[in-house]
């Protein structure tokens, strides 16, 4: 897919700086975000070669997300931990809830809408929000991923 | 007008709701639960949503879920298919609240048609013959046992709410009546919700023979013929063909008759099935309704050549029968075989786990609804229904030949299956000269149905 190379440049050059700050804040292992169909990802490992990826797909509504997320096991993968949706219906995210923002165990992390039934959705770790995989009013289905933690070491901060 | 459905089911059904849907231009999307994530609907639809886990409490029979699915993948019907929420009013109410069509009957027929006592009394004001029994729900033991008294041992005990073979118990006499009434309560009250009897003389050596119907919301009625089901084992059925053995010619056409014109008249819309028992005598008696898409409902397609899931989804849109009595034709003959994770050497017992092999049976006349494939891992979750090989013929000994053909062909591997038994049963002089009735497996035992198959090659 043909793809504006100079704006992708402009999004990297302006985004870059504020992902990396907002790493050594929080002390996250890695942290992506998604600006006009890009999506821009900054690792602590490897600083200063963000991936530029190409457009996300647009999943279809109410679509499985697990083949999109589905990533090869590594050691950061303890520290994270994937939010999922309680049930099926409309997802409200908590006001803590964005990209850098913390999160305590057992804390009320979203609300599902199941015909005028708010059902909960509570975080069974704390963490810090690495990565939104959805937004306030979405359509979301049982299981479905809404946001990624990452558990933060004590010797990181 | 519907333009996209949510299916609201599994297995072989909900590949056959897609297809109806593809075919009609709807757009559909298969609501599935965990358990389910990689069965052959989900893998083959532009969309589908996960409701909930496997335990079908909190997925398939969850209105709220289901409904709630509904919302937020932007459908404006649900299909039920059959089972679940197939025929509860309730849920049927609740979506239509929430601006949804619901492909089967209101839920104001689903009500007026839910009590099974209730069903044969409105049935029997139009028409239907019923088999003696209960003037409706009976009150208490005392009550059941005047009512049995009556019209005489061996009597069968049902529970009102009951349905799909189950809740019901069959009385020999007074004794076995005062020892199992309360117990058939808590039963029913427990299985359905509803610990409501009622009771009607059991007949022995009878065909199950039912007719399929269709109404619109102008009340016309038509029948696409009757399908018969005698081959059971513990009330569920194993085989169903069309037309029935039991039924002369002239009785056939009267009835069926009868029958469209009593549903029309009773106010039932949408598809359904009227279950009747042939007893000796070759009389069909009415004994229940079934207000969804059945299992079964192939058998119908293939004689009449009538795709009953598209004519369901277009009468519950709102149009008017497009077609007439006249214009639906019967030719020849169909039959379908059940073929079930069971192992018919042990008692049926109930099958999970990975399909090895997997390859469908082919050749002319020859349908295979199935929603296997090799890897499938089939749970163990819910029914146990893994395809129907439905077969035609010009006459009912072609359809026999060509299902003996076919079945040779099935290969399932990972799991029992019944198509060995199926086999068998094409072998046994009961079934082949079609005077087998309801109690036939009772009178024949399993194993020797089985030996009766041919050996397959070392």
């Amino acid at each position: 897919m043909p793809h504006n190379t100079e704006r992708l440049g402009d999004l990297i050059d302006s985004l870059v700086p504020v992902l990396v700050e907002r790493l050594h804040e929080t002390g996250l292992g890695e942290i992506e975000i998604e600006r006009d169909g890009a999506i821009v990802r900054v690792r602590a490992e490897d600083l200063g070669a963000p991936i530029a990826s190409a457009p996300a797909p647009s999943a279809p509504r109410g679509a499985t997300p697990s083949a999109a997320t589905a990533a090869a096991p590594s050691a950061a993968d303890e520290r994270r931990h994937p939010v999922h949706s309680t049930a099926v219906g409309f997802v409200k995210l908590a006001p803590d809830i964005h990209v850098g923002g913390k999160v305590a165990k057992g804390s009320l992390v979203a609300t599902v809408d199941v015909l005028g039934v708010e059902v909960e959705v509570r975080a069974d770790h704390g963490g810090i929000v690495a990565k939104l995989r959805c937004a306030t009013g979405d359509p979301v289905e049982y299981g479905q991923e809404l946001f990624l933690l990452e558990s933060v070491g004590e010797g990181k901060l | 007008m519907i333009k996209r459905v949510l299916i609201a089911n599994r297995g072989e059904i909900a590949l056959r709701i897609l297809r109806a849907c593809r075919q009609l231009g709807i757009e559909a999307v298969v609501a599935y639960s965990e358990a389910d994530r990689e069965s052959r609907a989900v893998l083959v639809a532009d969309e589908a949503i996960c409701i909930g886990p496997a335990d079908a409490k909190r997925s398939y029979l969850s209105a709220p879920a289901v409904i709630s699915a509904a919302l937020a993948t932007g459908c404006d019907a649900i299909h039920p298919g059959y089972g679940f929420l197939s025929e509860n009013a309730a849920f049927a109410e609740a979506a239509a609240a929430h601006g949804l069509t619901f492909i089967g009957p209101s839920a104001e027929v689903l009500e007026r048609f839910e009590s099974k006592a209730g069903v044969r009394a409105l049935l029997a004001k139009h028409g239907l013959p019923t088999i003696p029994g209960s003037d409706g729900v009976v009150a208490d033991e005392a009550a059941a046992a005047k009512a049995a008294a009556k019209i005489g041992y061996p009597v069968i005990l049902k529970a009102s709410a009951g349905g799909g073979g189950r809740g019901m118990r069959v009385i020999q006499n007074a004794d076995d009546l005062a020892q199992l009434f309360s117990l058939c309560t808590q039963e029913a009250q427990a299985a359905f919700g509803d610990g409501s009897l009622y009771l009607e003389k059991y007949l022995v050596d009878t065909h199950h023979v039912e007719v399929q119907i269709a109404v619109d919301k102008a009340g016309t009625a038509l029948h696409f013929g009757e399908r018969d089901c005698s081959v059971q084992r513990r009330h569920q059925k194993l085989v169903e063909e069309s037309p029935s053995t039991a039924l002369t010619p002239k009785v056939r056409e009267e009835f069926l008759a009868r029958a469209a014109k009593a549903i029309g008249a009773a106010g039932y819309r949408n598809l359904g099935t009227l279950e009747f028992l042939v007893g000796p005598d070759g009389k069909p008696y009415f004994i229940e309704i079934n207000c969804r898409i059945q299992v079964e409902h192939p058998v119908t397609e293939m004689v009449t050549g009538v795709d009953l899931v598209a004519l369901q989804i277009r009468l519950a849109a709102g149009e008017l029968m497009p077609m007439s009595q006249a214009e639906v034709e019967r030719r020849g003959h169909a039959i379908e075989f059940r073929l079930t994770a069971e192992d018919p050497a042990q008692e049926f017992r109930p099958q999970a786990g990975e399909i090895m092999t997997f390859r469908s049976p082919s050749g002319p006349w020859v349908r295979f609804d199935s929603h296997l494939y090799a890897g499938y891992e089939v749970p163990p979750y819910y029914d146990s229904l893994l395809a129907k090989l439905i077969v035609w013929g010009n006459t009912r000994e072609e359809a026999i030949a060509r299902s003996r053909a076919a079945l040779r062909e099935v290969e399932i591997d990972g799991v029992a299956t019944t198509r060995n038994f199926f086999l068998g049963l094409l072998e046994t002089p009961s079934f082949l000269n079609g005077t087998a009735t309801t109690g036939m497996l009772d009178a024949i035992g399993t194993a020797d149905i089985l030996a009766a198959a041919p050996k397959a090659r070392a």
